[in-house]
């Protein structure tokens, strides 16, 4: 009567668990990570960012739990990709929450006098807009 | 924005961009974007910080650019006294003034002559 050894069964049955996990963070972090591209092409950034982490998170933990269980390659290398979506766009959306500075421009102001140089390479000073309404757009770069 | 420009025309609104750019970025943007604006560089942040719009975020300016920070984006909707009628800010950079934002501003504020 042969049987197997109880270490090795747990073994697989534990690989089952971790594979399965593997696979579920990298829907999970696919699946994110799609509905958060869908919503910026529509330049429509989610107020709720805190729900996307949660789940980019997720995703994280049952990456690192597939390791954890002991994985096959087809749950340990998806289990690889989600963690590393699952961090990083936690942590782009993190670096691109802004500050302002101490002591900001508000409605009722008056604005400063500056000069500045234009794309022609020309002067500019702020008294020239004296006289007309202006709008003024502080862009963040060209990247 | 330039679709606004009939409404900026109507209103007599001068339109002034700042952006940390070199001017030879800017002039590539403008010939990108056929816009007709003037577009200002303030690689010192000056101005940004004149108008106290310096970004305090975490690595606020891109590596290797040369400069030290970056504006927080902000329109802003200035009367012709000089004062600030209207300001909107993007908490996110990937989120801007959109020209309905903008038109909506300028509806409210400023009448057409």
């Amino acid at each position: 009567m042969s049987s197997m050894p109880e270490g090795r069964t747990a073994r697989d049955g534990s690989k089952k668990v971790g594979t399965i996990l593997g696979l579920l963070a990298f829907v999970i972090a696919a699946v994110t990570i799609a509905l958060w591209i869908r919503q910026i092409n529509q330049v429509d950034i989610p107020e709720n960012r805190t729900l996307f982490v949660c789940f980019f998170l997720l995703a994280v933990a049952l990456g690192i739990g597939a390791f954890v269980f002991g994985t096959r390659w087809f749950g340990g290398v998806p289990a690889v990709i989600a963690i590393f979506i699952g961090s990083f766009l936690p942590f782009t959306i993190a670096i691109s929450r802004q500050e302002v500075a101490a002591n900001p421009i508000r409605v009722g102001d008056s604005i400063p006098s500056f000069t500045a140089v234009d794309d022609q390479g020309k002067r500019f000073d702020s008294d020239s807009l004296y006289g007309t309404p202006v709008l003024i757009k502080f862009f963040r770069a060209h990247w | 924005m330039e679709e606004l420009r009939p409404e900026f025309d109507q209103r007599g609104v001068q339109v002034v961009t700042i952006s940390t750019d070199r001017p030879e970025e800017i002039r590539r943007e403008r010939e990108g974007h056929g816009l007709q604006a003037r577009m200002l560089s303030d690689r010192d942040l000056a101005v940004t910080d004149a108008f106290g719009l310096r970004n305090q975020g975490f690595h606020s300016a891109p590596p290797g650019d040369g400069t030290e920070a970056l504006p927080v984006p902000t329109s802003l909707l200035i009367d012709r006294e000089g004062k600030v009628l209207w300001m909107d800010q993007s908490e996110n950079y990937q989120r801007r003034s959109g020209p309905e934002v903008v038109l909506a501003a300028l509806r409210e504020h400023l009448r057409p002559r």
